[in-house]
């Protein structure tokens, strides 16, 4: 038998040894006699649970649409994609050839993206490098435009809002987070102080690696990280697709809650969980020239 | 290699650096009064590396301090192409104020197929069936003042092919504006071979281009990155069972669609300036895409003449540190040979500063 040994893998199989323990304690008190709790109150949750619950209340802030991080005003190449693409052959539907467009575009927000957001997450000390690199990978100043405002709203969003609550800890990352806190201060102060001229090439503040540091200091996983960074991706094609007149709100959100939607996801995680940076890059090459030649379209009702 | 140092009686002592096959060592400099002489040159099977100055002297340049003659580069491969587990490995130095073409004369440069091999297979170690990738490194130093036109055929994968290829150019960031190193550097790839039907058959390429600025203390910066993983993704697990036929996965094909090639062209300093202007304003005047005449006397649309620009998708930026980095797809190869052929002539950097020979490949 082959041992899987993916992190996900091993979550599941602790969840499931836990879930026999309680089985077997369970047992053991009927047994022994006693009544399992005596009355109909449930037992008060154990520790752990408590601690995952801290780290869901950050993943329901940072997965909340809500989060003002501007994504809705970028279609991530969607609305070039769809200029490019009329007429559609007489044979395709347009929600099949959006459909392409989702996947294409989250394969390729996965191989040129989570490398760094995970990287962020893993080696926090490394934002201010991570932040560079990205700038130098990233092929036109459409996506360059769209990632930086993001992040930089994540920024804001992390010192107006966040900062309060969980830069002074406890901190459930441990020390890693506490350092965390005072690269991503430092970075701040570093981005307030450049100029935003082209040629400088100081900190710029993209969104990947800010996601992932954010992400550490407030005690989400590497894997919860890395899935809703790539579900907010989804969030936000679909959601510019309903402003395209794609297709209906109702529709997006079958799509979104699909099974589909959910397994790409995973499986591009899961390609991309121990990719360097230096080994990302885009798999999809006719995205860039869309996302590029956005700024071509006559009529245009997003930033990318 | 037995045979050679037979021969040799006195070993040379840049032999150890040259012993591996497939690598080769080029050091330009430019000895008093104006004399591009290449002080080192070195190659070893199955690389080849021949170099010609064919005495072209650029007769007006968009640098202001003399300018030195263009010497050619040939790099040539036995066969033409890559066999699998091929490696190459190529270093150039352009030291200051010299200026290099750097040209593939064989045509494309053919990936070829690899087999798996019958001695790892018989031991079924996994994931090594697929192993023998061809691999292609360029590592290029371009001093002050230096620069390099790099316009290479494109790379045609054939089926079943693996292939990696990183090249990584450092230039000088100590100087300032007129004095930087300036590149030009062309990277494409096709289907493979359209005429036997092969669409985007291979089963890996990668291609990685890289640009480090280094100052005066050694430290390196990435300037630029440009990365591009076309990888069938085949189940490596699966390999194992020796009797499995593999499964096309197609999603090369489905990610590249609808371009038969794709390639990327980066400009970079005060010899290419004008030309990445020309590109930027190539992009930037290109035909608004849905665009409608709204006049209502107007005639119906009329359809506006045919041009290489038509045909081929492309999308140019000005990226940062005074890059600019365009990326194209098109139907073929010829169409996009035609459109970036008749760029580079009709705006002329190229010929001026290194001779008509510099865009032999377009």
């Amino acid at each position: 038998m082959v041992t899987k040994s993916s992190p996900r893998d091993l979550e599941k199989e602790i969840f499931d040894l836990e879930d026999r323990l309680q089985n077997a304690k369970t047992r053991l008190a009927l047994s022994s006699g006693q009544e399992p709790g005596g009355d109909s109150y449930l037992p008060p949750p154990p520790y752990q649970e408590t601690d995952s619950l801290l780290s869901s209340h950050a993943l329901f802030l940072l997965s909340d649409s809500a989060l003002p991080l501007g994504s809705f005003a970028y279609s991530s190449g969607l609305e070039s994609y769809l200029a490019h693409n009329k007429p559609l052959p007489p044979k395709v539907t347009p929600v099949a050839s959006f459909q392409r467009f989702l996947k294409l575009s989250i394969t390729s927000m996965a191989s040129t993206s989570i490398p760094y957001v995970l990287a962020a997450y893993r080696h926090p000390e490394d934002l201010e490098t991570l932040d560079n690199d990205m700038d130098a990978s990233t092929p036109c100043v459409v996506a360059q435009r769209a990632s930086i405002a993001q992040g930089r709203a994540l920024l804001g969003v992390w010192e107006r809002a966040f900062r309060g609550t969980y830069a002074s800890g406890p901190f459930l990352a441990g020390v890693a987070a506490a350092r965390a806190v005072k690269t991503v201060e430092a970075f701040s102060d570093a981005l307030k102080s450049c100029s935003d001229a082209a040629d400088d090439l100081g900190p710029k503040g993209h969104f990947a690696p800010i996601w992932g540091i954010v992400c550490l200091i407030m005690g989400m996983d590497a894997r919860q990280t890395a899935y809703v960074f790539m579900l907010n991706h989804a969030k936000a094609v679909l959601s510019a697709a309903v402003r395209a007149s794609v297709m209906g709100p109702y529709q997006a959100q079958a799509i979104l809650a699909s099974k589909d939607l959910q397994d790409i996801i995973i499986e591009r995680i899961d390609r991309e969980w121990n990719t360097p940076v230096e080994d990302a890059g885009q798999v999809v090459p006719p995205l860039d020239l869309w996302v590029g030649r956005h700024e071509l379209l006559y009529s245009r009702i997003f930033n990318s | 290699m037995q045979i050679t140092s037979s021969i040799m009686p006195i070993k040379s002592p840049f032999e150890a650096s040259i012993a591996k096959p497939g690598q080769g060592n080029v050091v330009l400099s430019l000895l008093p009064p104006s004399n591009p002489t290449l002080t080192t040159l070195t190659y070893k099977y199955p690389l080849k590396l021949l170099t010609r100055t064919p005495g072209y002297v650029p007769q007006s340049s968009a640098l202001s301090c003399p300018v030195s003659r263009p010497v050619h580069l040939y790099l040539l491969t036995y066969g033409g192409g890559l066999l699998p587990g091929d490696h190459i490995e190529v270093t150039i130095k352009l030291e200051q104020y010299t200026r290099m073409v750097v040209t593939t004369p064989q045509g494309t440069t053919k990936i070829y197929k690899t087999e798996p091999s019958k001695s790892i297979k018989g031991r079924r170690a996994p994931g090594r069936v697929l192993s023998d990738k061809s691999r292609q490194t360029l590592d290029v130093r371009i001093e002050k003042g230096a620069a390099l036109c790099y316009l290479p055929d494109p790379a045609v994968p054939y089926k079943d092919s693996r292939y990696e290829q990183v090249q990584t150019f450092t230039v000088d960031s100590t100087t300032k504006a007129p004095q930087r190193s300036s590149l030009c550097m062309l990277d494409w790839v096709t289907e493979g071979r359209k005429s036997r039907g092969e669409n985007w058959d291979f089963h890996l390429w990668k291609g990685k281009n890289e640009i480090y600025s280094v100052d005066e203390s050694g430290k390196k910066k990435l300037l630029l990155r440009d990365s591009l993983i076309l990888d069938e993704e085949l189940d490596e697990g699966s390999l194992e069972d020796e009797h499995e036929t593999l499964n096309r996965t197609g999603v090369i094909r489905e990610r590249t669609r609808p371009h038969g090639i794709v390639g990327t062209l980066i400009l970079y300093g005060p010899v290419f300036e004008r030309l990445a202007d020309f590109i930027m304003d190539r992009f930037t005047s290109q035909p608004r895409i849905g665009a409608r005449n709204w006049s209502s006397s107007a005639p119906a649309a009329v359809e506006a003449p045919p041009n290489f620009d038509s045909k081929v998708h492309f999308t140019a930026a000005r990226v940062r540190a005074g890059f600019v980095l365009v990326k194209f797809g098109a139907d073929d190869f010829q169409t996009a040979k035609d459109w970036l052929g008749n760029i580079l002539r009709e705006e002329g950097t190229v010929v001026n500063e290194f001779g008509e020979e510099a865009l032999c490949c377009l």
